[in-house]
């Protein structure tokens, strides 16, 4: 019962989170990509941060239950994934986690073409992969390190160095909020 | 909010909110019975109702949770008045646009390793190249077709 609680109760909170961030909104999504109004950017790499603190403070707090699952990086792999996901998330202004958040809120084009999309790119995926992969991960594979893994430096170190390149980012991007931010007091700094 | 609940599943469950994951798990019950002979779907990819699957189950009822209590719960077929603006008020070019994004998306996740909660949000958090690189990739291609879909907009 734990293993389905667990995760539905992860998923109703990010699922919250997205709404409230307004990530289900195309115009939001889209407009990154216009840079026209950059405040999912902002939101994004704020939670990076926020996250990564978290991790590494749960982590050195003895509450990791077991190995953090870190990503396996290839170079060339995540890039180009990278550039097919951003035109088809540029093109009709979904992720998959938005779509399953939008298809909640009563969005029916995400509910059935969304869900039906998802699926089809996952059976072609399938299809084609041992076509694919095997060029795409020849060179470039790093396997499942961090930044801090490929320097040799401590965790804490790296995470300082992110913290302060977003910290960076967020003042440069500070009036790049766009028209939807006006409402809000925090809009302008 | 999202940050600390990705840290709360990275850290105490061991594992990201893979959204494009829990896809990959339900097409592949499709994908074994169309595909029998794959060695993708035998051995690399085995259909289940697994944790991604439950934690999407779980999105699905807190964006309609977050959605119904600020009384915007309403079923509707397109999204708001930016898209009509471009795009008109029919439902079909959503459809279709919603169909194909949808599916390059979940391609491209497929050979990222991860979608923008699983990899991008999950792995960046972790400080983990493969999601710097693949935020690189989606604004590398993402700005360029954002401007080709709305160029006509600007001249």
């Amino acid at each position: 019962m734990q293993a389905v609680l667990t995760p539905i109760g992860l998923g109703i909170l990010f699922g919250w989170a997205l709404h409230k961030a307004g990530l289900t909104q195309y115009a939001r999504i889209v407009n990154v990509y216009r840079l026209r109004d950059l405040t999912v950017i902002r939101f994004m790499l704020t939670a990076l941060v926020v996250g990564a603190v978290a991790i590494q403070c749960g982590v050195d707090l003895g509450l990791a239950t077991a190995a953090l699952p870190v990503p396996p990086t290839s170079l060339v792999a995540n890039v180009v994934g990278g550039a097919v996901f951003g035109v088809g998330m540029a093109s009709a202004g979904y992720c998959p986690g938005t779509i399953v958040a939008e298809a909640g809120e009563g969005r029916l084009d995400a509910l059935f073409a969304g869900f039906a999309g998802l699926i089809a790119g996952a059976l072609l995926f399938g299809l084609v992969e041992p076509f694919i992969m095997p060029a795409l991960t020849r060179v470039g594979g790093l396997g499942r390190v961090t930044f801090a893994d490929l320097v040799g430096a401590k965790p804490w170190l790296a995470l300082l160095v992110f913290a302060e390149l977003v910290s960076l980012l967020l003042f440069v991007t500070r009036r790049a909020g766009g028209e939807c931010e006006q409402g809000s007091p925090m809009a302008r700094p | 909010m999202l940050g600390l609940v990705v840290a709360v599943s990275q850290v105490r469950y061991a594992r990201p909110i893979a959204v494009a994951g829990a896809f990959d798990k339900l097409a592949a019950y499709l994908g074994r019975w169309l595909f029998p002979g794959s060695q993708y779907y035998a051995h690399i990819m085995q259909p289940g109702i697994v944790w991604p699957v439950w934690v999407v189950l779980g999105i699905f009822i807190g964006a309609y949770a977050s959605a119904k209590l600020s009384g915007s719960a309403n079923k509707r077929w397109l999204p708001e008045t930016q898209w009509q603006a471009r795009f008109g008020a029919t439902r079909m070019p959503r459809l279709v646009i919603a169909f194909l994004g949808a599916a390059l998306v979940q391609f491209g996740a497929g050979i990222a390793g991860g979608c923008t909660s699983g990899l991008a949000i999950s792995g960046g958090a972790l400080l983990a190249p493969a999601a710097f690189l693949f935020m690189l990739g989606m604004f590398a291609a993402g700005i360029p077709t954002a401007w080709l879909w709305y160029r006509k907009e600007r001249s």
